[in-house]
Formats: C-alpha cells, sequence, structure tokens
C-alpha cells in the first residue's frame, strides 16, 4: 500500500516534543553512566579492599535515585503533553523502565559494596579471585545493555538473554564450589557465605541488564522478548 | 439490506426489534472497496483505494487535510454524486452488492449508510420532529411506531434522560454536544447498517466528545463506523482498525493498535508521532 514518492522529514513539527524527547534520552545516558560508575568503583572496592570506594558507592546511589525520579517525572510529563505514539512511545516508555533497571543495578552495586566492607574486616581469601570472571562478565553485560540502548543496536540487545543464560550458569557453580570449600575451611564460612552473595548479586545484575535489553528490543522493533524461554535441541 | 426500487417502505416493523445485522454473524468484507478511483472533474482525488470494513467494527480514517478520507466516506452514501462533474472507476460493494447498482434506490441506500457530520446540523424543528422526518417522509404516520422510534432512537443516543420531558421544544435550544448525539438519533431512527461519522467531536467540548465516543462504542455492537478524525487519541479510542490516507491513497490499513504502537509504514510513523511535514 506505499507510495515511494513520499518523503517527509524525521523531525517533529512541536520543536518542544523534540527537545523533552531528547533532554529524556540524555538523562537516561547520564543515569546510565552513573550506574556503570558506581558498578566500576565497586569492583575497585571489593577486589582491591578498599573501604573507601566501598563507601563512595554507598554515598553516590543517591545520585542514581535522584535522576531515577527525574526521568519518571519527564516521562510522565511527555505523556501528558505530547501524547507519543508509535516509536516516540515505546521509546519514552522502554526508557522509563530503563531507569528502574538501571536504579536497581546501582541498588545490587551497594549491596556489593556493604558486603566488601564485611570482607574487608576480615582476613582475606584467595578463593576470592574465583569471582573477578562474574564480575566482569555482569559489569560488560550492563555496558551492552547500555550500549544498545544508546546505539539503537538491536543484535546487541536481543543477544542478551542468552549471555543472561551463561552468568545464571557461572553463578551455580561458583556457588557449588564455594559451599564445599566452607566444609572444609570452616573459619572462613562468613567470607565464603559474603561471597555466594555477592555473585548472587550479580547474577541479579545480569537479569537487569536482560531486560534493559528486552525493553531496548521493544523499543526498536515493538517485538515482544520477554518470557520467550529458550528451548535446547 | 439496501431496498431496491421494488422493496417495501422501510419502518414497518417495530423500532425496538433487532437490526438486521445484529442477528448474523458478522461479515469481514461488510463494505468493500476494489480498484477505487474517484475525480473531481480532471482532478483525481482517490487512487487505486482497495479496502475491506468490518461488520459491527469501528473503523477511523487518519491523514492530513485533503488527503481523500471524507471523499472516500461520502462516496459510501454517494454523496458524492450530488456534485457536478465527478466520476468514479471501481467499485464499492455493501454486503456483496454494489452500491452504484442501478437497481439500488439510492435515498434507500442514504438510509442505510447514515452520516453524522462535523457540525450538527438539526433541522429548524421539534426534537421530536427531527427524529422522525425521515420516517414521515416514507409516509410512516403510526403514531406508536413514531414514539416508539423516537424512545429508541434517543436512547440509542443517549439523549433520552436529558430530553423525554421537552420532546416538543425546538432542536435549536440543545447544547452542541446534545445536537451532535441529536443528530446521531436521528441518523440510526432509520435503522442504517453503517454509520458514517465525519469529524463527529471536532466542534465538541471534551465532556460532550467522551459522551460521542462512549456512544461510538455502544453503538458498534449494532452498527458498523466509519469515522474520520485528526483526533489521533480519539482514533486509538474509539476504533478497531484505522486507514491512513495520504494525497489520495491508502498507505496503511491495519488493527488500530498495530497502528499507534508499531505502524509497517515510515509515512503512517510520520504522521502519528507529529514528523509530517
Amino acid at each position: 500500500m506505499s507510495t515511494d514518492t513520499i518523503t517527509m522529514p524525521n523531525t517533529h513539527i512541536l520543536s518542544n516534543f523534540e527537545e523533552a524527547l531528547r533532554s529524556l534520552r540524555n538523562d537516561a545516558l547520564m543515569m546510565a553512566s552513573l550506574t556503570e560508575r558506581n558498578l566500576e568503583n565497586t569492583r575497585k572496592g571489593l577486589f582491591d579492599r578498599d573501604e573507601d570506594w566501598c563507601n563512595t558507592v554507598i554515598a553516590d546511589d543517591e545520585e542514581v535515585d535522584t535522576l531515577e525520579v527525574q526521568l519518571d517525572r519527564e516521562g510522565v510529563s511527555i505523556m501528558l503533553r505530547f501524547h507519543p505514539l508509535a516509536s516516540d512511545m515505546r521509546n519514552v516508555i522502554s526508557t522509563m523502565k530503563l531507569s528502574v533497571n538501571l536504579e536497581r543495578i546501582a541498588d545490587q552495586a551497594v549491596n556489593i559494596a556493604r558486603r566488601s566492607r564485611k570482607l574487608i574486616a576480615r582476613p582475606a581469601v584467595d578463593d576470592l579471585i574465583e569471582l573477578e570472571p562474574i564480575f566482569h562478565y555482569a559489569e560488560t553485560m550492563v555496558k551492552d545493555a547500555v550500549r544498545s540502548f544508546a546505539d539503537v543496536d538491536l543484535e546487541l540487545a536481543r543477544g542478551l538473554k542468552e549471555r543472561d543464560r551463561r552468568l545464571d550458569e557461572m553463578n551455580r557453580t561458583f556457588a557449588d564450589k564455594m559451599t564445599e570449600l566452607m566444609t572444609r575451611n570452616v573459619d572462613h564460612i562468613p567470607s565464603y557465605m559474603d561471597l555466594i552473595f555477592i555473585s548472587r548479586f550479580l547474577e541479579r545484575i545480569g537479569d537487569q541488564a536482560t531486560n534493559i535489553g528486552e525493553d531496548t528490543v521493544y523499543a526498536i522493533s515493538a517485538e515482544e522478548t520477554r518470557h520467550i524461554h529458550h528451548v535446547d535441541g | 439490506m439496501i431496498k431496491t426500487m421494488d422493496s417495501h417502505p422501510p419502518h414497518t416493523a417495530s423500532p425496538q426489534s433487532a437490526a438486521p445485522s445484529e442477528l448474523s454473524q458478522a461479515r469481514a468484507d461488510f463494505l468493500k472497496v476494489c480498484d477505487f478511483d474517484f475525480y473531481y472533474g480532471k482532478k483525481q482525488a482517490l487512487f487505486k483505494i482497495n479496502m475491506e470494513i468490518p461488520q459491527r467494527q469501528v473503523t477511523a480514517f487518519i491523514g492530513p487535510s485533503g488527503c481523500g478520507k471524507s471523499t472516500l466516506l461520502r462516496n459510501f452514501n454517494r454523496m458524492n454524486d450530488l456534485i457536478d462533474g465527478v466520476h468514479h472507476e471501481g467499485d464499492i460493494l455493501l454486503n456483496g452488492r454494489s452500491i452504484y447498482d442501478k437497481k439500488i434506490e439510492i435515498i434507500a441506500l442514504r438510509r442505510s449508510i447514515g452520516m453524522v457530520f462535523q457540525k450538527s446540523n438539526p433541522f429548524p424543528k421539534s426534537i421530536y420532529e427531527n427524529i422522525v422526518y425521515s420516517l414521515r417522509i416514507a409516509g410512516v404516520s403510526n403514531k406508536r411506531i413514531l414514539d416508539e422510534t423516537v424512545e429508541h432512537s434517543l436512547r440509542g443516543a443517549a439523549l433520552w434522560d436529558e430530553v423525554k420531558d421537552r420532546l416538543q421544544d425546538s432542536a435549536l435550544g440543545l447544547s452542541g454536544g446534545q445536537m451532535q448525539r441529536l443528530c446521531i438519533a436521528r441518523a440510526i431512527a432509520n435503522r442504517p447498517e453503517i454509520l458514517l461519522m465525519d469529524e463527529p467531536c471536532s466542534a465538541l467540548d471534551p465532556i460532550a466528545t467522551a459522551k460521542v465516543e462512549d456512544l461510538i462504542h455502544e453503538l458498534k455492537h449494532q452498527f458498523t463506523i466509519v469515522i474520520v478524525t485528526h483526533n489521533m487519541q480519539q482514533a486509538t479510542r474509539c476504533s478497531d482498525r484505522t486507514a491512513f490516507f495520504y494525497l489520495g491513497k491508502l498507505i496503511e490499513y491495519d488493527e488500530t493498535q498495530k497502528i499507534f504502537t508499531n505502524p509497517g509504514e515510515k509515512q503512517t510513523e510520520d504522521y502519528i508521532t507529529g514528523r509530517f511535514g
């Protein structure tokens, strides 16, 4: 039914609408940047056994919380004033959901920082190094989730679900190993418990990065990919 | 069904009985437009329109001014025949039968396909006489039938409770929203198959608009409704399917949810998101 002779501009006739959408997107990217920074600082606190970094992460969480509220306000304001439709509507909805997931990731970073402070207060356990690949994997998933949103990269967004399954497996393997170590090193049981919790927080971060990927897929293509489970074979 | 020249006059049955279409299974191609071109003199206004409008659903026509949506609407009851120099190619079928069939009586066609306009246009008569006007023209004089038709139509248009005690008052004393609902009542007094609405709420305040939209939602159980609107939110609220027209062409026609969430054509996306220049 389409006609091949019709061309139309890509900017909104309402410049206020264009500006409001741009502002919403910029604030979302700012929030993503702060969340990534908090996660990076958490890593420094945990692996360098640096309590200052842990305290910084806990303090900086407030910035992310403030931006979450601001993004909510902006999104509601856009819906109220401009009644976005089609790709505009999908972008506003996805951006508001992105902010919820970023806030949860930042909360997980705080949880890890708190557990890290407890670990730091006790003698170091060599097995901490086993957690490094899991941390790296989860952190990369967050970066790629944000990049898929920022760059409108459908394939990168789609790939996160499969990567999350790999992260789940890494978490299970790690928890099994720590549980087994507890039976042999009873003195370190509290530290092993903290490491299991931290691994679990990282697994949750992977879930939230996957949510961002699903919302990005919806924003780009209107495709619903939530709760679609992979069947082997 | 459309009356032919040898049909009986309408309204011999009780107005409270169900419309024929209510009893049968809804037809997906109740109103079918086939390769339809339309010209005002030498100027072509519609280009090869093909679409099927389902029975007992609300179909919205959207598009910028001059895109042809009202022109197509006015072809459905052949109102455009009244304009000098117009001609068409292709066909429009109502329930499988061409509306251009020479055996079809045009007055009967317009009873079958009622129309509500942008500006309400009640006759300078009483509320009662506005409703029964077309029945009187058709020769119905039985007071019981006329009274029943008035009540049935005004109830159908959600106006009965507001005017039942002043049916003999002038229709021109009603508010804008009431006048528009009176026009809808007048249209459904003919027990049409289809109701065409050409921007029916554009001159109404939000409350009156909400009442008309609510009415559209109720009426679609009995009638097939085609509504032309410039209000995107109204199209999303009221319609089951939406057609986007541009420069006389049907660009996209799909379920309303699909059109306003994820349109298939870039032109549709640009128009409904306000990128249309």
